[in-house]
């Protein structure tokens, strides 16, 4: 049974494109990246999920249930929404206590324990709280009942650079003890750390599907060079190459495909300077992205 | 059970407001009454002055001026419209304020169906609006025994006040059934003051002239004071009608509701 499984889901706003046929199943225990810009459809993809909105067609289920008509299910779900928003004039420990009520288990340690590491005042009202602090109610709010499914929108906004440490030490944390992640993001460098797979959205559209290792180690190079003379324009009009910069006698492009291929071009070039490293995954997003696009 | 309590206690401060108003309202008017009482006739010829309309949107009876049960009907007047305001906002409010305090996204991920969700915050709503009539209806107990009013028939005097809470069970069912066809409602208040107003135009305009069937789509006029001082009961088909309006605007709200998409942000 699947974490997560989505089947030729697809959800039309009138004329207005939502998300078109997305197939995406997620294994227990994964951590799974779902990255696109803004207005891709992730969102949207994570409401048809847990039953916020109803898909046109196609289906989504939770632990193989759909969760509007078994919203028990939801009791193994933790959902951190990209932008959260509680009652205004309850206490963060009473709405996190409300919170903890939905689901029947004695959540005051962990809430105690969750309050600790991020360093988040309880007593406070809601509506006294700094953006960052109540993306820290957030998060304790999704982890309080230890989910077995937690599902982050774009998480780490608002938080400073060391809160979104904790908060991925968390996440790990979570997931070593068997909790699946379901994350979005638009912020590549987060997903690269975390994920074992990742699938990109575009435009509603899911482009591309795939293990992160493979992703990572799919020979896609980064190849910048500096030559003595000039560079012909066509020597690098090969398959494989993308993201093609030239200026005077320095170029640097993308490369997929056989490495024997492009070391033997770059053989024939008298160079002054070489350099050949892993793109990082927003590169290779770009690429993707330029390409589709 | 967790939802019912939440939304009694988020709903505490304004009931009490509401409830103080009404007291506040009644007490003001009835404190004119032994003034009245003691020179009716001067009251009387300033009363038949105002046209028969108006006469009528108060509730006042010139031959009935002198007595309490005649005199309480325009207190009461005032009553029953704050109280469909007050029930109306609530109505509207309950469930789309989760939408439009953009709470959606916490309370509709929990494991609840969203009809356990309507109604938990149903029965918190009727909770508030029976606990405002009844500290009301004490507190207007209360009033009567400091004001000196003579002596009148509680029973009868029961009978009017009661037709305040159907009132109200009119316009929260309206108000619920109109939230839930917004995606966001921020205009509660015009709304709530549009529409209670409308009613009560229809009412003041139209009167008894337009013929039973007329008085059907006219909520202020379910509960005529004046048959309830001459027959000493409600009218039964009127109060079939409040059931109607009740259950199908609830019936409406929850259809909609839970077959609604909550967009993001």
């Amino acid at each position: 049974m699947y974490a997560i499984e989505l089947k030729n889901l697809t959800k039309q706003y009138g004329a207005e494109r939502g998300i078109i046929d997305v197939n995406i199943a997620i294994e227990q225990g994964e951590i799974f990246g779902f990255i696109g810009p803004n207005g891709a459809g992730k969102s949207t993809t994570i409401r048809t999920l847990l039953g916020l909105i109803k898909p046109t067609s196609g289906s989504a289920t939770i632990f193989g249930k759909n969760s509007v008509q078994h919203p028990e299910v939801r009791k193994e779900v933790g959902y951190l929404p990209s932008e959260v928003f509680y009652y205004d004039n309850m206490r963060v420990v009473d709405l996190l206590k409300y919170s903890a009520s939905f689901y029947k288990k004695d959540c005051n340690k962990r809430i105690q324990e969750l309050a600790k590491v991020l360093d988040l005042d309880l007593k406070k009202k809601i509506n006294d709280l700094s953006f960052g602090n109540k993306k820290k109610v957030g998060i304790v709010q999704g982890l309080l009942h230890e989910p077995k499914l937690i599902i982050l929108d774009e998480p780490t906004s608002g938080l400073d650079p060391l809160m979104q440490q904790r908060f991925f030490e968390l996440i790990e944390a979570e997931n070593k003890k068997g909790a699946t992640v379901f994350f979005s993001s638009h912020i590549l460098s987060e997903v690269q750390r975390l994920c074992d797979r990742v699938a990109f959205i575009k435009k509603g559209k899911i482009i591309q599907l795939e293990r992160m290792s493979v992703l990572k180690e799919h020979s896609y190079k980064r190849v910048v060079i500096e030559t003595k003379t000039d560079v012909d324009k066509d020597v690098f009009a090969l398959d494989g190459v993308s993201d093609l910069k030239q200026a005077g006698n320095s170029v640097s492009f993308i490369y997929k495909g056989n490495i024997n291929v492009i070391t033997e071009k770059l053989a024939q070039l008298e160079l002054i300077n070489l350099s050949v490293e892993d793109p990082d995954l927003e590169e290779i997003f770009l690429h993707y992205y330029e390409k589709e696009g | 059970m967790n939802m019912y309590v939440h939304e009694l206690r988020s709903l505490r401060k304004s009931s009490f407001i509401w409830a103080f108003a009404l007291v506040a309202l009644a007490a003001l008017y009835l404190s004119l009454y032994p003034g009245v009482a003691k020179d009716v006739t001067a009251f009387k010829e300033l009363i038949s002055g105002y046209p028969p309309t108006v006469r009528a949107l108060l509730g006042i009876n010139l031959e009935r001026l002198s007595t309490l049960l005649g005199f309480y009907p325009m207190v009461f007047s005032f009553i029953v419209l704050c109280g469909a305001v007050q029930s109306m906002q609530l109505g509207l409010s309950i469930l789309s304020k989760e939408m439009s305090e953009r709470t959606a996204d916490f309370l509709l991920v929990k494991p609840v169906s969203r009809s356990a969700i309507v109604t938990s915050k149903v029965f918190a709503a009727l909770t508030m609006i029976l606990l405002i009539d009844i500290v009301f209806f004490a507190a207007l107990i209360g009033l009567l025994q400091v004001i000196d009013v003579g002596a009148f028939d509680r029973q009868l005097f029961f009978l009017i006040n009661v037709t305040l809470v159907f009132i109200q069970l009119i316009f929260f069912a309206l108000g619920l059934a109109i939230s839930v066809f917004f995606r966001k409602l921020k205009a509660v208040l015009p709304i709530t003051l549009g529409v209670v107003i409308g009613f009560y135009m229809l009412f003041a305009l139209f009167g008894k002239d337009r013929g039973e069937l007329f008085r059907f789509f006219s909520p202020f006029q379910y509960f005529d004071v004046g048959y309830i001082l001459d027959h000493g009961t409600l009218e039964w088909p009127y109060l079939l009608a409040t059931a109607v309006v009740f259950l199908v605007c609830l019936v409406i709200s929850y259809l909609v509701f839970t077959r609604k998409d909550i967009d993001a942000i």
